[in-house]
């Protein structure tokens, strides 16, 4: 292929990946309502912000926890500059945000220089402290400018909404590791991740592998920080507490550490999790919840029993496996129904909006001690996989 | 003679009470110390940094508080004596109880959480262990607001206490000028007797940690783990055995804290009331080289005594976060910690 043609191609794609983002909040704004809306904002954010430390946990094996932190910085960057320079409402919209999100963008990479010049000399856990105590002083000496609104939070003089760009980042977001990784920059990364020495010793510079890790990883998270601070015009340092980097990390290993789908995949479920439940109406007394906790882990642990013991046929095992599923949740009804004559337990109900960070906790373990290589290990989703997949089904029957 | 020493703009230190701001984050830390104990084994032995310490911790400190309840402390029963106009006394013996309550349960819990949550993921990557590790931290944590009692945060009724006597050493009185202004205060160190004995107990609890390590069959063994776990298990060690005998030691002391702070200190209980504690004790094990047992120490006492001093300088509001930037600043120039020794990896 001629130079020509592949700018060609990749102009092409580009040009339909804006056509599609802006088709995309065209039909989304005319359709739905605010709360789904509101989903849609944040699955993207929470899709950049996984992909992102994907590339620095994942596939340069980089042990960051304070991703928050540079999410933090874009999103302060943005509000302050753009209530800076822009104090009235007089500006080509699109435009403006754009500016932002440059500018949050620019003030995290400076943030991920930062902590990925140390990286130089520490490795594993040492290096994972350094990154959370990042986040947590960049929070705490917010926390402490009364100019910037101190903990009761900071208020942008303008609120813009932009589905199109929160899409359009996490498409390029998801482009960029992709593309990173078929070149032979992108090897470096996977050759760090593997064996550092090895890698070393091929001529690969560790130093600067891995701190343009850091930087595009925290670029990322920037930008998605000052979308953040202009969609809902108000920005606070406890939003960006430890909780969400280790909710961000928690997706990247739960999608499987490295695989961009699964970071895609996971970021997109896991999200959805306390959002819902913050709307959820029902109610769930003492007893059902204990029941329910004791049956999941019941569950849990017989499954993986059956995967350890059990080598016959796959369908019998199947079998077990349902088995394993269901007969907890039937066990702990039939219990609860022989004890609810007795009332052993105060008749104490919970709220679905208290239940949402136990609900992630219990997600979080369950598919860890079943599926500790989380759900697509290091693989990605492709279509030769796909087709392989489909022949050999058609061969098999 | 202004009784302050100005020393930068802006920034006034009372030089007279730093020895009591000395005395104070000599408490901290030691406290601290003895969380970062738990950490730094375990972390010795699995290479697992066990982010559901702090929780230990916070169950150590409900565990002391319902033990003190079940003995007859508890609000109600103290509001009736009170009525009735019977005096509530204490003895020394509810507090050990409390202690070796604390002590066991914690024991029994750190126990429960390697058996059922990190033995799994031993032979799994090291990122999915720690992921596992917050799992079950989160899961304390908020089931803990599901079904311990903290609203309104309780507190471990100081009648239970009978060492509330408070020492005084004055080093130099105070002068005072004419019509009663104090021209220089006085230079003077008050400790509790709570606070004395804290300290004692946690020095006794160091010395016991140091037998077990050094001088049984089991500390031996954890040594060895700890060195190098694949060939200790090749030589007959009971690794399982071994490492649950770190959890339980490093949880026990983890109670053995949260009850002091919870029965001396008086401080208030809620579900989230090992985070910050669990945050800084962690900090302060990578500060003195993780899975360094006396380097956890040295740790602990630093970041109580930079805490403590940090407040007296007057930055009390970035007091959680000087812990963090004292580490950056020792990880960059020793990347092993104080005490910690830095390996180069060779081919």
């Amino acid at each position: 292929m001629s130079l020509g043609k592949i700018l060609g191609k990749r102009a092409l794609s580009i040009l339909a990946a804006v056509g599609v983002c802006v088709l995309a909040q065209m039909v989304l704004t005319q359709s739905v309502d605010g709360f789904l809306l509101r989903l849609f904002f944040l699955g993207g954010l929470y899709v950049t912000l996984a992909v992102s430390l994907n590339l620095i946990n994942g596939i340069t094996g980089q042990f960051s926890i304070g991703h928050a932190g540079f999410y933090m910085v874009g999103a302060y960057a943005a509000g302050l500059s753009s209530n800076y320079f822009f104090p009235r409402q007089s500006l080509d919209m699109p435009a403006y945000l754009l500016v932002s999100v440059l500018i949050g963008s620019v003030a995290a990479a400076i943030a991920g220089l930062i902590v990925g010049l140390p990286s130089l000399r520490l490795k594993g856990d040492y290096l994972a402290v350094v990154t959370l105590g990042f986040g947590e002083i960049i929070r705490i000496i917010t926390l402490n400018q009364e100019a910037w609104g101190g903990s009761y939070g900071y208020n942008l003089n303008h609120k813009h909404q932009s589905l199109a760009l929160v899409f359009l980042l996490a498409i390029v977001c998801i482009a960029v590791c992709r593309n990173l990784l078929k070149s032979a920059h992108g090897l470096a990364f996977l050759a760090v991740r593997e064996d550092e020495v090895a890698a070393q010793a091929m001529g690969i510079n560790l130093t600067k592998t891995k701190v343009v890790a850091f930087v595009v990883g925290a670029t990322f998270a920037g930008a998605a920080g000052a979308l953040f601070a202009h969609d809902s015009g108000f920005i606070n340092p406890d939003l960006f507490k430890m909780e969400l980097s280790f909710l961000i990390l928690t997706m990247v290993v739960l999608g499987g550490t490295g695989s961009i789908t699964g970071s895609v995949l996971a970021a997109a479920t896991l999200f959805l999790i306390p959002e819902l439940l913050r709307i959820a109406k029902f109610e769930v007394s003492q007893g059902v919840l204990l029941g329910v906790l004791v049956a999941v882990g019941v569950m849990v642990y017989t499954i993986r029993l059956v995967e350890r013991t059990f080598h016959g046929e796959k369908t019998q095992k199947s079998l077990l496996l349902l088995g394993a599923v269901v007969m907890p949740y039937v066990v702990m009804f039939g219990v609860g129904k022989l004890l609810e004559t007795y009332t052993i337990l105060g008749d104490k109900f919970y709220k679905a909006n208290d239940l949402r960070w136990v609900i992630l906790a219990i997600v979080l373990l369950v598919v860890m001690l079943i599926r500790p290589s989380g759900l697509f290990g290091h693989h990605e989703f492709s279509w030769d996989w796909l087709r392989s997949k489909m022949n050999r089904r058609a061969v098999e029957a | 003679m202004n009784s302050v020493l100005p020393l930068m703009a802006g920034i006034q230190l009372d030089w007279f009470s730093l020895p009591q701001q000395l005395v104070n984050g000599l408490v901290v830390g030691s406290i601290y110390a003895l969380i970062a104990l738990g950490y730094t084994m375990v972390y010795g032995v699995l290479r697992l940094i066990n982010f559901a310490h702090g929780e230990v911790f916070m169950l150590g400190g409900y565990t002391a508080l319902l033990t003190s309840y079940a003995m007859g402390y508890s609000p109600d029963a103290i509001r009736q004596a009170f009525a009735e106009g019977r005096e509530v006394t204490s003895s020394p013996l509810n507090l050990v109880i409390m202690l070796l309550v604390a002590m066991a349960v914690c024991a029994i819990i750190g126990a429960i959480i390697e058996y059922f949550a990190y033995r799994p993921m031993r032979n799994q990557s090291r990122i999915a262990a720690l992921i596992t590790a917050i799992g079950v931290s989160l899961f304390l944590q908020y089931a803990g607001q599901l079904f311990l009692p903290s609203n309104p945060p309780p507190s471990v009724a100081q009648d239970v206490n009978p060492y509330q006597a408070v020492y005084t050493k004055v080093f130099s009185e105070a002068v005072i000028g004419e019509g009663g202004t104090v021209i220089r205060p006085a230079v003077e160190v008050t400790i509790t007797q709570g606070r004395v004995i804290m300290l004692i107990t946690v020095v006794v609890l160091m010395a016991v940690l140091t037998y077990l390590v050094m001088y049984t069959k089991t500390g031996r063994a954890m040594r060895a783990a700890s060195h190098d776990f694949d060939s200790a298990s090749l030589m007959g060690v009971n690794v399982n055995r071994v490492v649950t005998a770190t959890f339980m030691l490093g949880s026990a002391l983890a109670g053995a804290g949260a009850m002091m702070l919870t029965t001396f200190e008086g401080t208030t209980l809620q579900p989230f009331f090992g985070v910050l504690p669990g945050v800084k004790a962690f900090v302060a094990a990578v500060l003195g080289g993780i899975g360094n047992i006396p380097g956890a120490v040295l740790g602990g006492l630093v970041m109580g005594l930079a805490e403590t001093l940090v407040t007296w300088l007057g930055y009390s509001e970035y007091k959680d976060a000087v812990a963090f930037v004292i580490l950056i600043l020792v990880l960059l120039v020793k990347p092993g910690g104080l005490l910690g020794s830095n390996k180069v990896e060779k081919v």
